[in-house]
């Protein structure tokens, strides 16, 4: 399709196709248009989820949340953003002027750059490369030196704090990260994103995470990992409002703040979105096939694409919930118990996992009687935390519900699940 | 061991410096010679049979035209006696040796008693000014202090129209970076984990605190001086601003010491109103703190739960006393108005409700096992530095010393009330860690719901004011009411001279002790422990300054 728009633009500047010009006016649409719709993505995606984050915050607080700019609110973040746009650029005086304009781009550059790689449906991707994974992993370093760059420039200790803080720890996270997730390319074969969604299949049990004990464990490492990368709460100790007042980007003001949060709330997605490509079978349906969905043509082509876009959302967006649920219950960790949780758990632990897949895969052939039994063991592991999870929950709801019942009905009295 | 007893043996060490002050409503109290203070408190503080391990306050009072007067109010949580010191220095060289070196405590008393008064302490490690800018001329609380018209060019006046330029004041403490690779950071005074205008000077290595030096004075109000300006009554609402998160009960401090000095009988319901309203605001304020420290360490919801249920206490002090912060709801002699039962009907069915919510909070973070390991084991408040420190309240109980004014040194109708005093165990660490000062917050909450329920079923009729003169003139005498605030005693030692006006007033507060133990724990701490240490000592900055 961005083919047909370049095609048309060269048409009209009647150039020929076989020449130099053609093929680069064509590469400049392409990247130029790809850019755009990951920019508007972001923006698009950031922004109501940092509205859906604040609502959902205030109903895990017992308050009520942003309520009042559009229906419940929903228009928040646009009034936001435009207050942010209006706000003074400041500079501190003595700041390193030049890095301190610099960095929140380079901090936004890096989180947007992963969007390349990010698939959205069947076919929808902007660009599905050999190293797909590789990249991600790669482009993703711009950040440490993003924050560091802002820490640094903005002649502020605390903020230095931040900058080196988010250094030790975004490098240190990308080692658990990487490999957890190169047990899923052992399994899959392929570093491309698309490659690792089509050799898994749309039901549960043909999903990486449910493949063997060993990924089942490394999804859990991956998403850990990736959190810690994301600078969210328990890790959020480069921003650590309570002890770093707001860590590296503490002088940042108006527009160039905003694209620091950009870029958290922006990572929200992506975090979701490895997870989902590596772990949970991206954005398969049932009953359709990758390759009967490329063959498709016309309207049935773009049907299938919105499907698998809404599959892969909701997918995402479960898991972006978790993280959100994840940041308002628990506490921050310590910078030092930062770090023995990487060096001594979660490194070891994605070592072991790399090392049970390999051993798998070298042992258990694929779809034989040994595969599924694994696949068993795992889903029922899934299965048994699910179950703990409700029955926990029902247990705590339980052990008030006594209580409750007495103050039913009394003044001061409010139900204890009430919607704001 | 009696007040005679404890005379006997001091006069037999000290044959010729003893006399003993018999027309004072103060606790026992002796005069000594000047030149003998630190002798005496040192045995005081070293004979077995005396042990007077804790120093409350030390005060100075000016005594125009030619003496000064300190006075060391000392306790034994040992032997559960107390006993006050009097000496009186030549106003012109008020020298007096210092008991730094006896109670930790003494060296910040020392140096605000030598900004404020002038008097000097000699062989103090560090006099320096504490509430006053370094360089401030005079001690302000001297009766014959004339404020100068500017600081720097800043008018001090409030009639003053002249727009202020920026000057160029000298700070606090000089800021030069220290040495040894060392890092100077500034921790406050508008810091997210101060609770107020607090400063703290890190000197930290990295993430590691190698010293962090506290620095006070930021709020500093001088309620001390305003007091003497105003009459008795006059003053109660002022002592609502020293401790804004338990304003019932540095009301009650001052209702008490004044009620002491005029020998006013409160009625029996007066004394229920005011332990209801006292352990109502104890819970608010042991929410704020249990809240804002769960905060402090990154998880905020807690803090907004805990919130959501003050917010139905505040809505009770409104209607028990028409304020939802700074209350002013004691008078000398009585409450300022009765609670009626539809109010008391409204506290219980409160207490049902928030009993529940103990239990959810407990589940939502107290049991958290990354909120356990930031705190467990982390800056141990052992029971000599506790003591040492003069460090009271929950902060003293959670070191594991059973120490509680309600119980120990009875006021009110406190004794009459069944409750347990919880002390620190170690629960998940070590005993005084930061895990069981919140621990200890958390199961004094569960104690207060249990005095108000008996309170509220207790509560007789009758008058809730006592017969009280339009005009307050006690005879020249000195009282010292102190009761048990959230954040441990909230003493006040009041010195009458027969006007309406007190002569002086000294206000004790748990966090002003509190302070300098911070300064002795940090070293090898990291930042965010310096965060959970001021968090788990409950510090507010304006109980500090006063």
């Amino acid at each position: 399709m961005l083919r047909d728009v370049a095609n048309w633009i060269e048409g009209l500047l009647g150039l020929d196709p076989a020449t130099f010009a053609y093929s680069w006016i064509t590469s400049v649409v392409v990247i130029g248009v790809m850019a755009l719709v990951a920019f508007v993505f972001i923006a698009f995606f950031a922004g109501p989820v940092t509205w859906w984050e604040r609502r959902l915050a205030g109903r895990i607080q017992s308050r009520i949340g942003p309520n009042r700019v559009g229906p419940q609110g929903v228009l928040q973040w646009l009034a936001d953003g435009i207050k942010c746009f209006l706000k003074e650029d400041l500079i501190p005086a003595e700041a390193d002027k030049g890095l301190y304009m610099f960095a929140p781009y380079l901090v936004f550059g890096g989180y947007m750059a992963t969007f390349a790689v990010l698939p959205f449906g069947a076919n929808l991707i902007a660009a599905d490369l050999d190293v797909g994974l590789l990249y991600l992993l790669a482009i993703t370093g711009l950040v440490v030196i993003g924050s560091l760059m802002a820490g640094w420039s903005s002649n502020n200790k605390w903020a230095l704090f931040g900058g080196i803080r988010s250094a030790a720890q975004l490098v240190s996270y990308e080692i658990p990260s990487a490999f957890s997730l190169m047990s899923v390319v052992l399994i899959a074969g392929t570093m491309s994103m698309q490659g690792i969604i089509r050799q898994q299949g749309p039901w549960p049990w043909d999903w990486f995470v449910f493949r063997n004990p060993f990924l089942f464990l490394a999804f859990f490492l991956s998403l850990t990992s990736s959190i810690a990368e994301g600078n969210r709460t328990p890790f959020d100790l480069p921003e650590g409002e309570s002890e770093l007042v707001a860590g590296y980007h503490v002088e940042y003001s108006g527009m160039r703040f905003l694209w620091f949060m950009f870029a958290e709330w922006g990572n929200l997605w992506v975090i979701a979105s490895i997870a989902t490509v590596c772990f949970l079978g991206g954005w398969q349906i049932p009953g359709m096939s990758p390759a009967e969905i490329a063959a498709s043509t016309g309207l049935a082509f773009w049907g299938w694409q919105a499907l698998t876009l809404g599959v892969f959302v909701a997918k995402a967006s479960v898991l972006v919930a978790f993280v959100i649920q994840v940041r308002w219950t628990l506490p921050r960790l310590r910078v030092d118990q930062l770090m023995i949780t990487c060096w001594k758990y979660l490194v070891p632990g994605a070592l072991f996992c790399l090392a049970g897949v390999l051993v798998l895969l070298a042992v258990v052939p694929e779809n034989g009687v040994a595969d599924w039994a694994l696949r068993g063991v795992s889903l029922a592991a899934g299965l048994a935390i699910a179950v703990a999870y409700v029955w926990k929950t029902r247990a705590a709801y339980m052990a008030d519900r006594d209580l409750y019942r007495r103050m039913e009905g009394k003044e001061l009295w409010y139900p204890p699940f009430r919607l704001p | 061991m009696t007040f005679a007893e404890i005379t006997q043996r001091l006069g037999a060490a000290f044959p010729d410096g003893i006399e003993v002050v018999e027309d004072t409503l103060l606790d026992p109290a002796v005069r000594i010679r000047a030149d003998l203070a630190h002798a005496v408190c040192l045995w005081l503080r070293d004979d077995p049979d005396l042990h007077m391990d804790t120093l409350r306050v030390i005060t100075a009072t000016d005594r125009p035209p030619d003496a000064i007067d300190v006075v060391w109010h000392l306790l034994s949580m040992r032997h559960r006696h107390t006993l006050v010191l009097k000496a009186r220095l030549p106003r012109e060289t008020p020298d007096v040796a210092t008991v730094s070196d006896i109670w930790a405590s003494a060296n910040w008393f020392e140096r605000e008693q030598w900004d404020l008064m002038g008097v000097n302490f000699t062989g103090h490690p560090d006099l320096r000014r504490l509430m006053m800018p370094i360089d401030w001329v005079g001690h302000p609380l001297r009766k014959d202090y004339v404020r100068p018209d500017s600081y720097h060019g800043i008018p001090t006046s409030r009639d003053a129209v002249t727009p202020v330029t920026r000057a160029e004041i000298p700070r606090h403490l000089p800021k030069a970076e220290p040495t040894d690779n060392l890092m100077l950071l500034n921790m406050g005074p508008v810091h997210p984990a101060t609770h107020g205008v607090l400063n703290f000077l890190l000197e930290t290595d990295g993430e590691i605190v190698r010293h962090a030096k506290p620095d006070v004075g930021y709020l500093h109000r001088s309620i001390e001086k305003i007091a003497e300006m105003n009459t008795y009554a006059g003053t109660m609402p002022y002592t609502d601003r020293v401790d804004y998160l338990g304003g019932m009960m540095t009301n009650q401090g001052w209702a008490i010491a004044c009620e002491r000095l005029l020998g006013i009988e409160v009625p029996r319901r007066a004394e229920f109103c005011r332990v209801i309203a006292c352990e109502l605001n104890r819970i608010a304020s042991h929410l704020v703190g249990t809240g804002s420290m769960s905060m402090d360490l990154g998880a905020y919801t807690p803090f907004i739960h805990w919130l959501r249920e003050r917010e139905t206490i505040n809505d009770i002090m409104e209607r028990i006393c028409g304020a939802r912060l700074t209350y002013t709801y004691m008078r000398i002699g009585g409450v300022c108005r009765d609670i009626d039962r539809e109010t008391l009907d409204k506290i219980s069915a409160w207490l049902d409700h928030f009993e529940p919510i103990c239990a959810e909070f407990d589940r939502l973070i107290t049991g958290n096992e990354i909120f356990v390991h930031r705190l467990a084991n982390v800056a141990v408040l052992t029971k000599e530095v506790a003591l040492s420190y003069s460090i009271v309240g929950p902060n003293l109980r959670a070191s594991g010393v059973k120490w509680d004014l309600r119980r120990d040194e009875p006021y009110s109708v406190y004794p009459e009330l069944d409750f347990d005093i919880p002390v620190g165990l170690g629960w998940r660490g070590t005993v005084g860690d930061c895990y069981d000062r919140l621990l200890l917050r958390l199961f004094e909450i569960r104690e207060c719901i249990k005095i108000l329920r008996q309170a509220i079923a207790m509560i007789p009729d009758g008058e809730v004011r006592a017969k009280v003169p339009r005009i307050l003139k006690p005879a020249a005498n000195e009282a010292y009411g102190r009761v048990e605030a959230p954040r441990g005693e909230a003493g006040f030692y009041v010195t009458s001279d027969g006007t309406d006006k007190p002569w002086r007033v000294r206000i004790r507060t748990g966090c002003f002790t509190a302070m300098p133990v911070i300064e002795h724990m940090s070293p090898g701490l990291m930042i965010a422990d310096i965060v959970a240490v001021i968090g788990s000592l409950d510090v507010i900055a304006p109980e500090v300054d006063r």
